[in-house]
């Protein structure tokens, strides 16, 4: 009874280390089934079913093992064991959203590997995973909230802040134990959270230290992780070219990993890019291409996005047919997926867009710019025809002005 | 042009709600900590030694 026990485990581990989680799965949940006296093997088992579910984004089954592990864990005394179990916990908390509790589990595995043998390593990974909860809290606060971004209420700036020192006090250990590995998540991690902040300079030197680090292991996907991160840090500093070109390193290893929704997002980025540089050729020829993959792996709303963003370029170059034909399709998706933002955006660039092709039967000249010079004269209004030309990062350079001041 | 859009940024509060920064960003795998029936397996045959400190992991 024991032995099987254990070979179901041990086959379970072996499978899971294979990449193959669903069978491991299987293999563990048997071997609970068997079931065994030996309690810390019980705990490996369940931590093992609890990682499992994890990966398989199956988070509520991997909080019920976790917890299971954590009870047993403190059942016999295993102290070590409820460390580990406490910050699993908190990682399947925070990607469920339960931020306060994920933290309380978090600093618990802070707490015990400060106080035991596996200080050093268990307290880098607990203040890592601090760090995580602080800035997914953070995040999820700017998100569910009404305010625009760049104009974050003092809650979010707090647990942003929060997240940048956590990872900065793992950076001090895990630059002394020398694991560069460790370094690069958290150089990532610390970038992303400046990036939020508005700290777009220190933003690209963390994503700079992680793309060094993700070089040293030849680690492709760390590599694209950093470079678009460049990208977006560096159309935040104005530096469309930069942004260009890190978008561009972006597109060249998503196509190497064989990624499509990948490729796509660096498309998508790459025509908006080209947009700020008002190279608007270049940004129809992205957007085609995000159009493509969009449409391949049946991605509607990437498509209606698609379709919105070359709506917009052929309006900036006079083509209005195209326009229109964007506009119609871009509509026609918003209904599809119930966007009803995108539905009214749709419609009023569609309005608009019938307005110009018919004045400028009569006019026979640049309606277009003649409409957005006065669109932008009038203070307080939305721009009429410049919202169509304006892009999302473009939008949001008009949210944040106090952050230009700061960036440099 | 960036001087331009600088102006533009004092000037023109748009507001929009359709994109958060927080969209595009791309965050670092986490690390769970691991723990195998093995460790447990070892310690029972090395005696107290075994589980003074569980395997390392990245």
């Amino acid at each position: 009874m024991e032995a099987s026990c254990l070979e179901l485990a041990l086959e379970g581990e072996r499978l899971c280390k294979a990449g193959d989680c669903q069978a491991g799965v299987s293999f563990f949940e048997a071997a609970v089934q068997v079931g065994t006296e030996d309690l810390k093997t019980l705990s490996a088992i369940y931590s093992q079913l609890g990682n499992a579910y994890f990966y398989l984004h199956e988070y509520s089954k991997a909080l019920e093992y976790h917890h299971h592990d954590l009870t047993l864990a403190r059942t016999i005394g295993d102290q070590l064991g409820e460390a580990k179990a406490s910050g699993n916990l908190g990682n399947t908390l925070k990607v469920l959203g339960r931020f306060d509790e994920a933290i309380v589990c978090c600093q618990r595995h802070l707490d015990i590997s400060t106080e035991h043998c596996d200080k050093v390593i268990g307290e880098a990974r607990a203040l890592y995973n601090l760090g995580n909860v602080h800035h997914a809290k953070g995040k999820n606060l700017a998100c569910a909230g009404t305010q625009d971004p760049g104009d974050f209420p003092e809650e979010v700036i707090s647990a942003l802040q929060k997240a940048a020192e956590y990872y900065e006090e793992n950076l001090v250990i895990v630059k002394e134990l020398r694991d560069r590995a460790a370094q690069g998540r958290a150089y990532g991690n610390l970038g992303n959270t400046h990036y939020l902040l508005g700290n777009f300079r220190k933003a690209v030197r963390s994503h700079q230290e992680r793309l060094q680090i993700a070089r040293e292991f030849g680690d492709k996907s760390a590599e694209r992780r950093a470079y678009s991160n460049l990208g977006n840090a560096s159309v935040f500093l104005g530096e469309f070219a930069v942004a260009a070109d890190h978008y561009k390193r972006t597109l060249y290893l998503a196509r190497q990993l064989r990624d499509r929704a990948v490729e796509a997002q660096a498309c998508y980025s790459l025509g908006n890019t080209y947009t700020l540089l008002q190279d608007y050729e270049k940004a129809i020829e992205y957007h085609l291409k995000h159009l493509l993959i969009a449409q391949e792996l049946t991605d509607r709303i990437g498509e209606g996005r698609a379709c919105w963003s070359l709506g917009n370029a052929y309006t900036a170059l006079g083509n209005h047919e195209q326009a229109v034909h964007f506009a119609e399709k871009h509509l026609e998706i918003s209904k599809e997926v119930g966007d009803r933002s995108g539905e009214l955006t749709a419609r009023m660039n569609l309005s608009d867009l019938q307005m110009v092709l018919g004045l400028s039967y009569s006019t026979n000249s640049s309606i277009l710019s003649v409409s957005q010079e006065l669109d932008y004269n009038s203070q307080g209004a939305r721009p009429r025809l410049g919202r169509r030309q304006s892009m999302e990062k473009m939008e949001l350079m008009r949210l944040t002005p106090e952050k230009f001041q700061n960036w440099n | 042009m960036t001087g331009q859009r600088v102006s533009n940024a004092k000037s023109k509060v748009v507001p929009s709600k359709q994109i958060l920064p927080s969209e595009e960003i791309e965050m670092e795998p986490e690390t769970m900590e691991t723990k195998s029936v093995t460790d447990y397996f070892s310690k029972l045959q090395m005696g107290s030694l075994g589980y003074a400190c569980p395997n390392k992991q990245k």
